[in-house]
Protein backbone atom coordinates (compact mmCIF):
# COMPACT_ATOMS: atom_id res chain seq x y z
CA UNK A 1 0.00 0.00 0.00
CA UNK A 2 2.70 2.38 1.22
CA UNK A 3 4.71 2.01 -1.78
CA UNK A 4 2.05 2.06 -4.37
CA UNK A 5 1.63 5.74 -2.82
CA UNK A 6 5.06 6.15 -2.97
CA UNK A 7 5.28 4.83 -6.58
CA UNK A 8 2.48 7.04 -7.45
CA UNK A 9 3.51 10.18 -5.76
CA UNK A 10 6.65 9.91 -8.07
CA UNK A 11 4.57 8.89 -11.63
CA UNK A 12 2.48 12.32 -10.41
CA UNK A 13 5.38 14.16 -9.83
CA UNK A 14 7.30 13.21 -13.08
CA UNK A 15 4.62 13.52 -15.74
CA UNK A 16 3.74 16.92 -14.03
CA UNK A 17 7.76 17.79 -14.36
CA UNK A 18 7.61 16.73 -17.89
CA UNK A 19 3.82 18.63 -18.26
CA UNK A 20 5.97 21.77 -17.35
CA UNK A 21 8.64 21.72 -19.75
CA UNK A 22 6.43 21.54 -22.56
CA UNK A 23 4.22 24.37 -21.40
CA UNK A 24 7.00 26.71 -20.86
CA UNK A 25 8.61 25.71 -23.80
CA UNK A 26 4.96 26.37 -25.18
CA UNK A 27 5.47 29.70 -24.15
CA UNK A 28 9.02 30.49 -25.72
CA UNK A 29 7.05 29.29 -28.87
CA UNK A 30 4.28 31.47 -28.28
CA UNK A 31 6.89 34.55 -27.84
CA UNK A 32 8.38 33.76 -30.44
CA UNK A 33 5.09 34.06 -32.47
CA UNK A 34 4.58 37.14 -31.37
CA UNK A 35 7.74 38.88 -31.82
CA UNK A 36 6.91 39.76 -35.71
CA UNK A 37 4.54 42.25 -33.73
CA UNK A 38 7.10 44.00 -31.89
CA UNK A 39 6.38 47.22 -33.46
CA UNK A 40 2.65 46.62 -31.69
CA UNK A 41 4.29 46.38 -28.54
CA UNK A 42 6.72 49.11 -28.55
CA UNK A 43 5.69 50.67 -25.78
CA UNK A 44 5.53 47.76 -23.48
CA UNK A 45 9.37 46.59 -24.74
CA UNK A 46 10.28 49.97 -24.30
CA UNK A 47 8.86 50.25 -20.80
CA UNK A 48 10.64 46.95 -19.89
CA UNK A 49 14.03 47.74 -20.72
CA UNK A 50 13.48 50.85 -18.53
CA UNK A 51 12.03 48.99 -15.71
CA UNK A 52 15.48 46.13 -15.44
CA UNK A 53 17.79 49.20 -16.36
CA UNK A 54 16.16 50.91 -12.55
CA UNK A 55 15.62 47.58 -11.36
CA UNK A 56 19.16 45.95 -11.49
CA UNK A 57 21.57 48.95 -12.15
CA UNK A 58 21.99 49.83 -8.28
CA UNK A 59 22.09 46.45 -7.14
CA UNK A 60 24.97 45.50 -10.11
CA UNK A 61 26.80 48.33 -8.95
CA UNK A 62 27.36 47.34 -5.47
CA UNK A 63 27.77 43.73 -6.39
CA UNK A 64 30.42 43.75 -9.17
CA UNK A 65 32.53 46.61 -7.39
CA UNK A 66 32.76 43.98 -4.35
CA UNK A 67 33.10 41.00 -6.69
CA UNK A 68 36.10 42.72 -8.16
CA UNK A 69 37.46 43.32 -4.39
CA UNK A 70 37.00 39.72 -3.38
CA UNK A 71 38.45 38.61 -6.70
CA UNK A 72 41.30 41.29 -6.06
CA UNK A 73 41.80 39.54 -2.15
CA UNK A 74 41.66 36.24 -2.94
CA UNK A 75 43.78 36.72 -6.32
CA UNK A 76 46.38 38.30 -4.36
CA UNK A 77 46.04 35.67 -1.33
CA UNK A 78 46.60 32.47 -3.32
CA UNK A 79 49.72 33.61 -5.23
CA UNK A 80 52.79 33.04 -4.25
CA UNK A 81 55.51 35.57 -4.50
CA UNK A 82 57.44 33.72 -7.70
CA UNK A 83 54.10 34.57 -10.06
CA UNK A 84 54.64 37.61 -11.62
CA UNK A 85 51.81 39.68 -10.56
CA UNK A 86 50.80 40.50 -14.04
CA UNK A 87 49.64 37.06 -14.52
CA UNK A 88 47.53 37.49 -11.25
CA UNK A 89 46.08 40.07 -12.77
CA UNK A 90 45.71 38.16 -15.58
CA UNK A 91 44.12 35.62 -13.83
CA UNK A 92 41.56 37.96 -12.00
CA UNK A 93 40.30 39.60 -15.15
CA UNK A 94 39.47 36.67 -16.71
CA UNK A 95 37.97 34.51 -13.60
CA UNK A 96 35.98 38.04 -12.99
CA UNK A 97 34.57 38.78 -16.28
CA UNK A 98 33.72 34.69 -17.46
CA UNK A 99 32.58 33.37 -14.54
CA UNK A 100 32.53 35.56 -11.34
CA UNK A 101 30.43 38.36 -12.97
CA UNK A 102 28.12 36.97 -14.94
CA UNK A 103 26.74 34.42 -12.30
CA UNK A 104 26.73 36.16 -9.30
CA UNK A 105 24.74 39.23 -10.89
CA UNK A 106 22.48 36.58 -12.96
CA UNK A 107 21.77 34.96 -9.85
CA UNK A 108 21.15 37.53 -7.63
CA UNK A 109 19.31 39.50 -10.51
CA UNK A 110 17.27 35.70 -10.86
CA UNK A 111 16.00 36.10 -7.07
CA UNK A 112 15.38 40.37 -7.49
CA UNK A 113 13.89 39.91 -11.19
CA UNK A 114 12.88 36.49 -11.25
CA UNK A 115 10.70 36.76 -8.15
CA UNK A 116 9.27 40.08 -8.93
CA UNK A 117 8.38 38.81 -12.40
CA UNK A 118 6.28 36.36 -10.89
CA UNK A 119 4.60 38.23 -8.41
CA UNK A 120 3.34 40.78 -10.98
CA UNK A 121 2.36 38.86 -13.54
CA UNK A 122 1.13 36.37 -10.66
CA UNK A 123 -1.12 38.64 -9.17
CA UNK A 124 -2.59 40.00 -12.31
CA UNK A 125 -3.66 36.20 -13.63
CA UNK A 126 -5.61 35.93 -10.04
CA UNK A 127 -7.02 39.42 -10.37
CA UNK A 128 -8.04 38.46 -13.86
CA UNK A 129 -6.10 41.08 -15.63
CA UNK A 130 -4.83 38.80 -17.73
CA UNK A 131 -8.30 38.45 -18.58
CA UNK A 132 -9.08 41.94 -19.16
CA UNK A 133 -6.43 41.58 -22.12
CA UNK A 134 -7.87 39.45 -23.81
CA UNK A 135 -10.95 40.78 -23.52
CA UNK A 136 -9.36 43.94 -25.15
CA UNK A 137 -8.12 41.94 -28.14
CA UNK A 138 -4.22 42.30 -26.95
CA UNK A 139 -2.71 38.96 -26.03
CA UNK A 140 -1.51 38.33 -23.16
CA UNK A 141 1.97 37.11 -24.42
CA UNK A 142 2.33 39.39 -26.94
CA UNK A 143 1.68 42.34 -24.06
CA UNK A 144 3.18 40.86 -21.12
CA UNK A 145 5.77 38.22 -21.69
CA UNK A 146 7.26 38.99 -24.91
CA UNK A 147 8.79 42.56 -23.80
CA UNK A 148 9.94 40.65 -20.48
CA UNK A 149 11.86 37.93 -22.31
CA UNK A 150 13.20 40.68 -24.81
CA UNK A 151 14.08 43.40 -22.40
CA UNK A 152 15.71 40.22 -19.98
CA UNK A 153 18.23 39.67 -22.87
CA UNK A 154 18.54 43.13 -23.69
CA UNK A 155 19.41 44.45 -20.52
CA UNK A 156 21.46 41.38 -18.96
CA UNK A 157 24.31 41.62 -21.71
CA UNK A 158 24.70 45.47 -20.75
CA UNK A 159 24.21 45.61 -17.54
CA UNK A 160 26.89 42.63 -16.70
CA UNK A 161 29.36 45.13 -19.36
CA UNK A 162 28.66 47.71 -16.78
CA UNK A 163 29.33 45.49 -13.62
CA UNK A 164 32.62 43.90 -15.21
CA UNK A 165 33.98 47.21 -16.47
CA UNK A 166 33.00 48.41 -12.40
CA UNK A 167 34.42 45.19 -10.76
CA UNK A 168 37.80 45.46 -12.76
CA UNK A 169 37.70 48.96 -12.33
CA UNK A 170 37.73 48.38 -8.18
CA UNK A 171 40.65 45.91 -8.52
CA UNK A 172 42.46 48.73 -10.58
CA UNK A 173 41.57 51.04 -8.11
CA UNK A 174 43.15 49.05 -4.91
CA UNK A 175 45.88 47.11 -7.10
CA UNK A 176 47.44 50.35 -8.50
CA UNK A 177 45.74 53.44 -7.14
CA UNK A 178 45.30 53.11 -3.29
CA UNK A 179 48.11 50.06 -2.82
CA UNK A 180 51.07 50.81 -5.45
CA UNK A 181 50.59 46.95 -5.76
CA UNK A 182 51.02 46.71 -9.33
CA UNK A 183 52.07 49.93 -11.72
CA UNK A 184 49.02 50.81 -14.04
CA UNK A 185 51.42 49.38 -17.09
CA UNK A 186 51.16 45.79 -15.73
CA UNK A 187 47.84 45.98 -14.87
CA UNK A 188 46.75 46.73 -18.48
CA UNK A 189 49.63 44.34 -20.03
CA UNK A 190 48.45 41.74 -17.52
CA UNK A 191 44.68 42.41 -18.85
CA UNK A 192 45.65 42.02 -22.70
CA UNK A 193 47.77 38.58 -21.66
CA UNK A 194 46.39 35.89 -23.68
CA UNK A 195 43.27 37.95 -25.05
CA UNK A 196 40.70 36.48 -27.01
CA UNK A 197 37.83 38.75 -28.48
CA UNK A 198 35.60 35.64 -27.75
CA UNK A 199 35.89 35.63 -24.57
CA UNK A 200 34.58 38.60 -23.98
CA UNK A 201 31.55 38.26 -26.22
CA UNK A 202 31.51 34.98 -24.30
CA UNK A 203 31.09 36.52 -20.65
CA UNK A 204 29.71 39.74 -21.68
CA UNK A 205 27.01 39.03 -24.35
CA UNK A 206 26.17 35.34 -24.69
CA UNK A 207 26.34 34.11 -21.01
CA UNK A 208 23.82 37.07 -19.78
CA UNK A 209 21.41 36.98 -22.53
CA UNK A 210 21.47 33.41 -22.12
CA UNK A 211 20.56 33.87 -18.23
CA UNK A 212 18.26 36.56 -18.72
CA UNK A 213 16.60 34.66 -20.94
CA UNK A 214 15.92 31.91 -17.95
CA UNK A 215 15.21 34.29 -15.62
CA UNK A 216 12.41 36.13 -17.66
CA UNK A 217 10.94 32.84 -18.94
CA UNK A 218 10.76 31.42 -15.15
CA UNK A 219 9.41 34.19 -13.75
CA UNK A 220 6.43 34.44 -16.68
CA UNK A 221 5.66 30.33 -16.51
CA UNK A 222 5.25 30.72 -13.13
CA UNK A 223 3.55 34.21 -13.35
CA UNK A 224 1.23 33.08 -15.69
CA UNK A 225 0.69 29.51 -14.05
CA UNK A 226 -0.61 31.23 -10.74
CA UNK A 227 -3.50 29.96 -8.78
CA UNK A 228 -4.76 29.89 -5.22
CA UNK A 229 -4.49 34.04 -3.99
CA UNK A 230 -1.49 35.46 -2.06
CA UNK A 231 -0.43 31.97 -1.30
CA UNK A 232 -0.32 30.96 -4.95
CA UNK A 233 1.81 34.39 -5.83
CA UNK A 234 4.11 33.54 -3.04
CA UNK A 235 5.27 29.88 -4.83
CA UNK A 236 4.90 31.18 -7.90
CA UNK A 237 7.67 33.63 -6.68
CA UNK A 238 9.74 30.95 -4.76
CA UNK A 239 9.34 28.49 -7.91
CA UNK A 240 10.73 31.49 -10.67
CA UNK A 241 13.65 32.30 -8.53
CA UNK A 242 14.69 28.91 -7.68
CA UNK A 243 14.13 27.42 -11.07
CA UNK A 244 16.28 30.46 -12.53
CA UNK A 245 19.28 29.80 -10.65
CA UNK A 246 19.30 26.14 -11.50
CA UNK A 247 18.90 26.63 -14.83
CA UNK A 248 21.47 29.49 -14.64
CA UNK A 249 24.38 27.21 -12.97
CA UNK A 250 23.82 24.46 -14.71
CA UNK A 251 24.04 26.07 -18.77
CA UNK A 252 26.61 27.98 -16.95
CA UNK A 253 28.97 24.52 -17.10
CA UNK A 254 27.19 23.52 -20.17
CA UNK A 255 27.97 26.71 -22.26
CA UNK A 256 31.30 26.98 -20.77
CA UNK A 257 32.11 22.79 -22.05
CA UNK A 258 30.62 23.95 -25.53
CA UNK A 259 31.77 26.99 -26.57
CA UNK A 260 35.32 27.84 -24.64
CA UNK B 1 -27.58 37.73 -32.15
CA UNK B 2 -25.38 35.08 -30.16
CA UNK B 3 -26.44 31.33 -30.59
CA UNK B 4 -25.59 29.03 -28.09
CA UNK B 5 -25.76 25.29 -28.70
CA UNK B 6 -24.84 22.16 -26.71
CA UNK B 7 -21.87 23.71 -24.93
CA UNK B 8 -20.22 21.76 -22.74
CA UNK B 9 -17.37 22.32 -19.66
CA UNK B 10 -16.06 20.60 -17.56
CA UNK B 11 -13.25 20.97 -14.38
CA UNK B 12 -11.19 18.07 -13.30
CA UNK B 13 -14.33 15.57 -14.63
CA UNK B 14 -16.94 17.99 -12.97
CA UNK B 15 -19.50 18.97 -15.32
CA UNK B 16 -19.85 22.76 -14.67
CA UNK B 17 -22.09 23.17 -17.80
CA UNK B 18 -24.67 20.35 -19.27
CA UNK B 19 -24.98 21.09 -22.93
CA UNK B 20 -26.39 24.88 -22.67
CA UNK B 21 -28.52 25.90 -25.76
CA UNK B 22 -29.33 29.72 -25.69
CA UNK B 23 -30.38 32.71 -28.10
CA UNK B 24 -29.06 35.83 -27.08
CA UNK B 25 -31.26 38.02 -29.22
CA UNK B 26 -30.12 41.33 -30.39
CA UNK B 27 -30.68 44.66 -28.63
CA UNK B 28 -32.05 42.91 -25.11
CA UNK B 29 -30.68 42.85 -21.85
CA UNK B 30 -30.70 39.19 -20.71
CA UNK B 31 -30.08 38.38 -16.95
CA UNK B 32 -28.07 35.07 -16.04
CA UNK B 33 -29.23 34.64 -12.60
CA UNK B 34 -28.46 32.11 -10.12
CA UNK B 35 -26.97 31.50 -6.35
CA UNK B 36 -22.97 30.93 -6.68
CA UNK B 37 -21.21 27.16 -8.09
CA UNK B 38 -24.36 26.81 -10.62
CA UNK B 39 -21.81 27.71 -13.61
CA UNK B 40 -23.01 31.77 -14.37
CA UNK B 41 -19.33 32.55 -14.82
CA UNK B 42 -18.10 29.75 -16.29
CA UNK B 43 -20.74 30.06 -18.98
CA UNK B 44 -20.31 34.35 -19.92
CA UNK B 45 -16.57 33.63 -20.03
CA UNK B 46 -17.20 30.88 -22.17
CA UNK B 47 -18.72 32.88 -24.68
CA UNK B 48 -16.46 34.98 -24.87
CA UNK B 49 -13.61 32.20 -24.82
CA UNK B 50 -12.07 32.92 -21.74
CA UNK B 51 -12.88 29.92 -20.93
CA UNK B 52 -12.20 26.84 -23.55
CA UNK B 53 -15.31 24.90 -23.36
CA UNK B 54 -15.20 21.04 -24.43
CA UNK B 55 -17.19 21.19 -26.99
CA UNK B 56 -20.70 23.24 -28.35
CA UNK B 57 -21.02 25.89 -30.55
CA UNK B 58 -21.05 29.88 -30.09
CA UNK B 59 -21.67 31.81 -32.75
CA UNK B 60 -21.49 35.49 -33.00
CA UNK B 61 -24.08 36.72 -36.44
CA UNK B 62 -23.43 33.47 -37.54
CA UNK B 63 -20.05 33.12 -36.97
CA UNK B 64 -18.53 29.85 -35.15
CA UNK B 65 -16.31 31.68 -32.51
CA UNK B 66 -15.32 28.14 -30.92
CA UNK B 67 -13.76 27.13 -34.70
CA UNK B 68 -11.77 29.88 -35.51
CA UNK B 69 -8.14 30.11 -34.97
CA UNK B 70 -7.08 32.81 -32.41
CA UNK B 71 -5.92 35.73 -35.20
CA UNK B 72 -9.22 35.46 -36.93
CA UNK B 73 -11.05 35.61 -33.02
CA UNK B 74 -9.70 38.92 -32.88
CA UNK B 75 -11.79 40.68 -35.12
CA UNK B 76 -14.74 39.00 -32.93
CA UNK B 77 -13.34 40.22 -30.22
CA UNK B 78 -12.83 43.90 -30.89
CA UNK B 79 -16.77 43.66 -30.78
CA UNK B 80 -17.17 42.67 -27.40
CA UNK B 81 -16.46 44.68 -23.62
CA UNK B 82 -16.56 42.60 -20.48
CA UNK B 83 -17.08 44.08 -17.17
CA UNK B 84 -15.34 41.80 -14.32
CA UNK B 85 -16.51 40.80 -11.37
CA UNK B 86 -13.41 42.50 -9.12
CA UNK B 87 -13.36 45.18 -12.55
CA UNK B 88 -10.22 43.98 -13.37
CA UNK B 89 -8.57 47.12 -13.94
CA UNK B 90 -4.46 47.08 -14.43
CA UNK B 91 -2.66 48.03 -11.67
CA UNK B 92 0.75 49.32 -13.09
CA UNK B 93 -1.76 51.64 -15.09
CA UNK B 94 -3.29 54.70 -13.79
CA UNK B 95 -7.03 55.98 -14.18
CA UNK B 96 -6.11 57.72 -17.77
CA UNK B 97 -3.74 55.26 -19.34
CA UNK B 98 -6.13 52.62 -18.67
CA UNK B 99 -8.69 53.67 -20.70
CA UNK B 100 -6.86 55.12 -22.94
CA UNK B 101 -4.94 51.48 -23.53
CA UNK B 102 -7.38 50.15 -26.20
CA UNK B 103 -7.29 53.04 -28.21
CA UNK B 104 -3.21 53.49 -28.47
CA UNK B 105 -3.12 49.95 -29.32
CA UNK B 106 -6.18 49.45 -31.87
CA UNK B 107 -6.61 53.08 -33.17
CA UNK B 108 -4.46 55.54 -34.91
CA UNK B 109 -5.77 58.51 -32.99
CA UNK B 110 -3.01 60.93 -31.82
CA UNK B 111 -2.67 61.96 -28.16
CA UNK B 112 -5.12 64.53 -28.22
CA UNK B 113 -8.02 62.28 -29.80
CA UNK B 114 -7.16 59.80 -27.20
CA UNK B 115 -6.99 62.34 -24.28
CA UNK B 116 -10.68 63.82 -25.72
CA UNK B 117 -12.23 59.97 -25.78
CA UNK B 118 -11.36 59.22 -22.08
CA UNK B 119 -12.82 62.94 -20.34
CA UNK B 120 -16.18 61.20 -22.64
CA UNK B 121 -15.96 58.20 -21.42
CA UNK B 122 -15.09 59.48 -17.71
CA UNK B 123 -18.31 61.69 -17.97
CA UNK B 124 -20.23 59.15 -19.47
CA UNK B 125 -19.80 57.59 -15.73
CA UNK B 126 -20.07 60.72 -13.61
CA UNK B 127 -16.14 60.65 -13.05
CA UNK B 128 -14.38 64.35 -13.11
CA UNK B 129 -10.87 64.41 -13.78
CA UNK B 130 -9.82 64.15 -10.46
CA UNK B 131 -9.37 60.86 -11.21
CA UNK B 132 -6.87 60.78 -13.82
CA UNK B 133 -4.20 60.35 -11.89
CA UNK B 134 -5.08 57.98 -9.84
CA UNK B 135 -4.51 53.98 -9.65
CA UNK B 136 -6.84 51.96 -9.06
CA UNK B 137 -5.83 51.14 -5.43
CA UNK B 138 -7.12 54.95 -4.76
CA UNK B 139 -10.06 54.65 -5.81
CA UNK B 140 -13.50 53.28 -3.90
CA UNK B 141 -15.33 50.18 -5.14
CA UNK B 142 -17.78 52.29 -6.79
CA UNK B 143 -15.34 54.25 -8.92
CA UNK B 144 -13.79 51.35 -9.58
CA UNK B 145 -16.74 49.80 -11.24
CA UNK B 146 -17.38 53.13 -13.35
CA UNK B 147 -13.82 53.30 -14.37
CA UNK B 148 -14.57 49.47 -15.48
CA UNK B 149 -17.85 50.51 -17.25
CA UNK B 150 -15.76 53.27 -18.90
CA UNK B 151 -13.17 51.19 -20.24
CA UNK B 152 -15.91 49.12 -21.95
CA UNK B 153 -17.49 52.49 -23.37
CA UNK B 154 -14.42 53.31 -25.08
CA UNK B 155 -14.30 49.83 -27.05
CA UNK B 156 -17.53 50.99 -28.66
CA UNK B 157 -18.85 47.24 -28.10
CA UNK B 158 -21.93 45.81 -29.93
CA UNK B 159 -21.81 43.25 -27.42
CA UNK B 160 -21.40 43.72 -23.44
CA UNK B 161 -20.86 41.61 -20.75
CA UNK B 162 -20.98 41.91 -17.26
CA UNK B 163 -20.11 39.45 -14.49
CA UNK B 164 -21.61 39.98 -10.99
CA UNK B 165 -21.47 43.90 -11.40
CA UNK B 166 -22.82 44.87 -8.47
CA UNK B 167 -21.14 42.50 -5.97
CA UNK B 168 -19.54 44.37 -3.11
CA UNK B 169 -21.40 47.29 -3.72
CA UNK B 170 -23.59 49.90 -1.15
CA UNK B 171 -27.02 50.49 -1.86
CA UNK B 172 -25.95 53.99 -3.50
CA UNK B 173 -23.29 52.26 -5.85
CA UNK B 174 -26.10 49.59 -6.74
CA UNK B 175 -28.44 52.11 -8.19
CA UNK B 176 -25.33 53.97 -9.95
CA UNK B 177 -24.51 50.68 -11.93
CA UNK B 178 -27.97 49.70 -12.49
CA UNK B 179 -28.63 54.13 -14.09
CA UNK B 180 -25.31 53.09 -15.94
CA UNK B 181 -26.54 49.68 -17.37
CA UNK B 182 -29.56 51.60 -18.94
CA UNK B 183 -27.42 54.39 -20.43
CA UNK B 184 -25.07 52.13 -21.91
CA UNK B 185 -27.72 50.50 -23.60
CA UNK B 186 -29.17 53.76 -25.02
CA UNK B 187 -26.09 55.00 -25.96
CA UNK B 188 -23.22 52.47 -26.87
CA UNK B 189 -24.41 48.94 -27.02
CA UNK B 190 -28.06 47.41 -27.24
CA UNK B 191 -27.17 43.66 -26.65
CA UNK B 192 -25.93 42.96 -22.71
CA UNK B 193 -25.42 39.75 -20.74
CA UNK B 194 -25.48 39.91 -17.39
CA UNK B 195 -24.78 37.04 -14.61
CA UNK B 196 -25.75 38.43 -11.08
CA UNK B 197 -27.48 37.11 -8.12
CA UNK B 198 -28.64 40.21 -7.45
CA UNK B 199 -32.67 39.76 -7.64
CA UNK B 200 -33.34 43.43 -7.53
CA UNK B 201 -30.71 44.28 -10.33
CA UNK B 202 -32.64 41.89 -12.60
CA UNK B 203 -35.92 43.49 -12.32
CA UNK B 204 -34.54 46.41 -12.69
CA UNK B 205 -32.38 46.19 -16.23
CA UNK B 206 -33.46 42.46 -17.81
CA UNK B 207 -35.27 42.12 -21.10
CA UNK B 208 -35.68 38.11 -20.35
CA UNK B 209 -34.37 35.94 -17.54
CA UNK B 210 -32.26 32.67 -17.52
CA UNK B 211 -32.16 30.53 -14.85
CA UNK B 212 -28.95 28.61 -14.60
CA UNK B 213 -29.03 24.90 -11.83
CA UNK B 214 -25.98 22.66 -11.88
CA UNK B 215 -24.73 24.12 -15.21
CA UNK B 216 -28.15 23.47 -17.36
CA UNK B 217 -30.49 26.27 -18.65
CA UNK B 218 -33.82 25.50 -16.04
CA UNK B 219 -35.80 28.69 -17.47
CA UNK B 220 -36.04 30.81 -19.98
CA UNK B 221 -38.57 33.95 -20.32
CA UNK B 222 -39.61 37.26 -18.82
CA UNK B 223 -38.64 39.09 -15.46
CA UNK B 224 -42.01 39.17 -14.10
CA UNK B 225 -42.48 35.07 -14.28
CA UNK B 226 -39.57 35.23 -11.41
CA UNK B 227 -40.61 35.89 -8.24
CA UNK B 228 -38.17 35.14 -4.94
CA UNK B 229 -40.71 32.31 -4.36
CA UNK B 230 -40.26 30.80 -7.24
CA UNK B 231 -36.54 31.56 -7.06
CA UNK B 232 -36.51 29.61 -3.38
CA UNK B 233 -38.35 26.53 -4.66
CA UNK B 234 -36.14 26.48 -7.51
CA UNK B 235 -32.60 26.50 -5.58
CA UNK B 236 -34.06 25.58 -2.15
CA UNK B 237 -34.02 27.70 0.80
CA UNK B 238 -30.28 27.59 1.60
CA UNK B 239 -29.86 30.21 -0.89
CA UNK B 240 -32.77 32.39 0.43
CA UNK B 241 -29.65 34.94 1.92
CA UNK B 242 -27.70 34.61 -1.55
CA UNK B 243 -30.54 36.08 -4.14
Amino acid sequence: MCTKVVLENIGGRTINFFAAIYEAWQLVIDTLKALPHIWFYRRQVTEQIYVFLVKTLPIATVISVFVGLGAMIQGTYQSSALIPRTYVINVIFKSTILELCPIILSLVLAGKLGASLAAELGSMKISEQVEALETMSLDPVGFLIMPRILAGMIMLPIITIFANFLAMFSVFFIASVATDWISPKEFLSGMQMNYRAFEFYFGNLIKPAVNGFFIAVAGSYFGMKTHGGALGVGRAATNAVVVAAILIVFFDYYLARILL
Amino acid sequence: MIEVRQLTKKFNEKPVLKAVDLDILDNETLVILGPSGQGKTVFIKSLVRLVEPDSGIIKYDGVDVLSLPKRKLVDVKKKIAFVFQDNALFDFLNVKENLALYLRMHSKLSEEEIDNEVRRALEFVRLNEEVFDKYPEELSGGMMKRVAIARAMIQQPCYMFYDEPTTGLDEANVEMVVELIHKFKKNVCATAVIVTHDIHLMSAVSDRVVLLKEGRIVFVGKKEEVSEESLHDLYGTGVKDEL
